[in-house]
Order: C-alpha cells, then structure tokens, then sequence
C-alpha cells in the first residue's frame, strides 16, 4: 500500500515539470489532458510509489500539487 | 587558485574605505550584489554597479534589504558569489536572511558600514554599535565570522578574506566596517591577481544519483551544487537531513545545529586573526578594533612615551572571537583597556575570557565621533598604576 498521496490542483497549473522532474520516486508524468489555460497538468503514474514526502509540494510554484501520508494500517511494516 | 584578472584593479590607488571594499569584492570574484544603498555604505554598491558589468556580473537594487539579502542568496546557489552592503537600519531587516544563510550554509558576504543607532541614528556619523547585533542578530544558535577593518587598504584585503572564509566553512561572513573606514581616502594597494589568493566554491565532484546535499565527510563543511546543473536538492530554512529534507526531530536538529556552530568553533584559532603589538611584559593591553584601534594606537605611543608598560591587541576578526588569546594575556597583565564606540560590547567577551584574572576597563562611547585619544590615555595611565 502506497504511503502517501498526491493531490493535483489542475487549473493551477502552468505545466513547469518541476514535480515530474524532482519527484524521488518517479510517480508523476505531464498528461495530454489541457486545463482551461491550455496547459499540460501532471497526472500520477505511478501512484504505489508515492512516500507523501510532499517535496512536490514544496517545489511547485503555484501550490497545485501537494502530497500527504497515508496511514498505515496497524502492524505494516515501515 | 587566483583571482580572476578581470576583476582585479591592479594599482596604487588614493580611493575610501567603501571604494577599496567594492575592490575587494570584485577581486574575490564577486559577480553578483543586490543592495539596497544606504549612506555610509552607498559608495559601495555605487562603484560595484558601475563597474560589475565591465566584468560580467550584475548589481540589482532591490525594493528593500530583505529582498536584497534573500536575492544574493538566490544568486550564490545559482552559481555566484555575491554580497549585499548596509549600514545599520537595513543590517536589523537582513537579520532574518543571515540566520537563514548560517542554517542553509549559503556562502555568501554581508558588508555593515556601522554608524550611530539605535534606528535611524546618525547616517553619516561613525559607531560600532553592531557589533552584538552581528554575532546575535538572527534567532536560533548559530555561528557567523565578523572581520572588522580598520583602513582603507583593510576594507580590500579583509573584503576578499571574507569571501574565501565563507567559501571555506559556507557561512555568512560579515565586513564590521565603521563610517570613518569607509568614507577615509587613503592609500589601497591592489596587487595583480596572481598574488591574490581566491578560495573556490566547495563544488560537489559527486554523481547526480549520488548527491546527498548537506552530507559531510569528516571537515563538518557540506559539498555544494548549483541550480540548473542537473542536481535534484531541496534547500529549507527548517530543520533538514542530509537529503536536505525537512525532517523536524529533536535527533536531526541536535545534529544538524551542532555541526553548524562546530564548524565554526572548532576552527577558532585559524579563523580568529589578531595583530598584537608588545604584550610580552605589559601592564596594560588596549584591545580596540575598526577606527578605534588607530585612535588608541595614539594613546598607547604616549603612554609609551611616559614609560608605560602598554601593549596593543587589535582584533582583526571579532568573531569568533579570540577567548584563547585573551585569556593567556589575563595571566600575565594587570588591566585591559577597551574602546569601542559602543556603550561596551566587545569588552563583555573580553570581560568573560579574563575571568577574572585581569581587571577590565570600559573606555565606552556613543558614537557620532571618536575617542579623544588624551581620554584614552587617561584611562591606560589609570590602569597602570
């Protein structure tokens, strides 16, 4: 079970790349979907990687993106 | 290495205090400053954006000294090496920024032409009145370096000092100038630059995959990268791990503040510079620093005249400050004798070192001019006794 989780706030987004490019574990790509400005927001590709270190969130410029923890079930191991 | 010629303004020079500081920085190989000009420090900046383009760099003046002292930080992690210069008022509003550069280990050169305070004070009258504010000015633990000239031929010298030093231990190091060193025309050898020596950024020689940007090995000082070189780092003002990772644990704080403040620490006696003048067998030593120390040396020659026993300390680097020093001196003499043009700041540190073991005389004023040398002289003869 994936740790964290991303949340995308589409219409935010001017599609930099910063999240797809800093992201440690790889879980995001830019999409072919356009939001209402005509930019290409991420989408979550990997989503069983997701640690919610929530460097994404920190990266991002315009606070479209941030990602949390996900609690773990009891006796999961770390 | 040496420095980079272009930069380097190779002559005798009859230039101020300010000017021979904008020399120095340039020299360094300073690129980059962002300011926000304020009299006495203006010369600086205003000499630095005529003549950086010359040389291919750029001087921004910013809306105000946070965005100034927070800009030159953006310009060293892009690569630069960059100052920021202000006198007293702008010196409290870049406080936060100088905790931030000691807590993100951002190297990088904060220039204060002191003058009367507190507020707005005396714009164009001498003090050295910041000279707590720059060892404490930030919140938190943590450690600066302090130079503190007291020619104009210092404010070149001491300038480039400052940048090696906060390339070699990537701390905020901090020029104490006072306005009379900086608006004092005298003269400033610049020799050529291969006889400058120029410390280089700790650049990181670490693969991409394996760049752990705050990780030490063994000096406590981290390898560095820039923006844009392919590097994935995180850089935060909060308590972070080697990764640069906000990790807010009592563990990771203790670690990490420890380090910071024994880098620094631990290099005291490398970094701590002094000149010392007759202290073996001297009843009294003066310990001045910045203008003070040349009004003093007045004192101290007459004293000598008369057949006093007096000695000269004079602290190049206020901080760290020299403890050991003054502690072997407090064996040996029976008073110090500190003027400052501050109503005693240093001589608390001077106070603490002794011990005790010395008596430890205040030789205060409040600024807006200097010592009377003969009231100086007063106070050594007193002391002597």
């Amino acid at each position: 079970m994936a740790k964290g989780r991303v949340s995308i706030v589409v219409e935010r987004c001017k599609s930099c790349g910063f999240c797809v490019e800093f992201c440690p574990t790889k879980v995001l790509a830019l999409s072919s979907a356009f939001n209402s400005k005509g930019y290409h927001p991420p989408h979550v590709v990997h989503p069983e990687k997701c640690s919610g270190c929530d460097l994404c969130g920190m990266y991002c410029p315009d606070f479209a993106i941030y990602a949390t923890k996900v609690p773990q079930p009891a006796g999961a191991t770390q | 290495m040496n420095a980079d010629p272009r930069g380097v303004f190779t002559g005798v020079h009859f230039i101020d205090g300010d000017h021979a500081c904008c020399e120095g920085a340039l020299a360094a190989g300073a690129r980059f400053a962002a300011g926000y000009p304020i009299t006495p420090s203006t010369e600086v900046v205003e000499r630095f954006a005529a003549r950086v383009p010359t040389v291919g760099g750029c001087f921004i003046q910013m809306e105000d000294e946070l965005a100034a002292s927070i800009a030159l930080q953006g310009a060293v992690w892009g690569g630069a090496k960059a100052f920021t210069v202000t006198s007293g008022p702008g010196f409290s509003l870049m406080a936060e920024h100088i905790g931030y550069a000691a807590m993100t280990e951002t190297p990088c050169v904060f220039v204060d032409v002191q003058r009367g305070g507190p507020s707005t004070g005396l714009p164009t009258l001498p003090a050295q009145a910041d000279m707590m504010q720059a060892r404490w000015g930030s919140h938190g633990d943590y450690e600066i370096i302090a130079l503190c000239p007291n020619s104009p031929q210092e404010c070149f010298d001491l300038t480039i000092k400052a940048f090696n030093l906060a390339e070699e231990f990537r701390v905020p190091v901090l020029v104490m100038m006072d306005e009379v060193v900086g608006h004092m025309t005298e003269k400033v050898i610049i020799p050529s630059a291969d006889q400058i020596e120029v410390v280089p950024r700790k650049h990181t020689h670490k693969r991409v995959d394996d760049y752990l940007p705050f990780e030490t090995n063994g000096d406590m000082v981290p390898e560095i990268a820039h923006a844009g070189e392919g590097y994935k780092f995180h850089v935060t003002g909060l308590t972070h791990d080697e990764r640069g990772y906000p990790n807010m644990t009592p563990q990771t704080q203790d670690k990490l503040i420890r380090r910071l403040q024994q880098k620094i620490r631990s290099a005291t006696d490398r970094i701590a510079m002094f000149e010392e003048d007759q202290v073996e067998n001297a009843d009294v030593v003066v310990v001045s620093y910045g203008i003070t120390s040349r009004v003093a040396q007045r004192a101290i020659d007459t004293a000598r005249q008369q057949g006093l026993r007096v000695g000269k300390l004079r602290l190049i680097t206020a901080w760290p400050f020299p403890e050991g020093k003054i502690a072997e001196l407090a064996t040996k003499v029976k008073a110090f004798v500190v003027p400052e043009l501050n109503l005693g700041q240093m001589v608390r540190e001077v106070e603490r070192a002794a011990a005790g073991k010395a008596r430890t005389i205040r030789v205060p004023h409040a600024g807006g001019g200097v010592h009377n040398p003969e009231h100086i002289l007063k106070i050594i003869v007193e002391a002597a006794r």
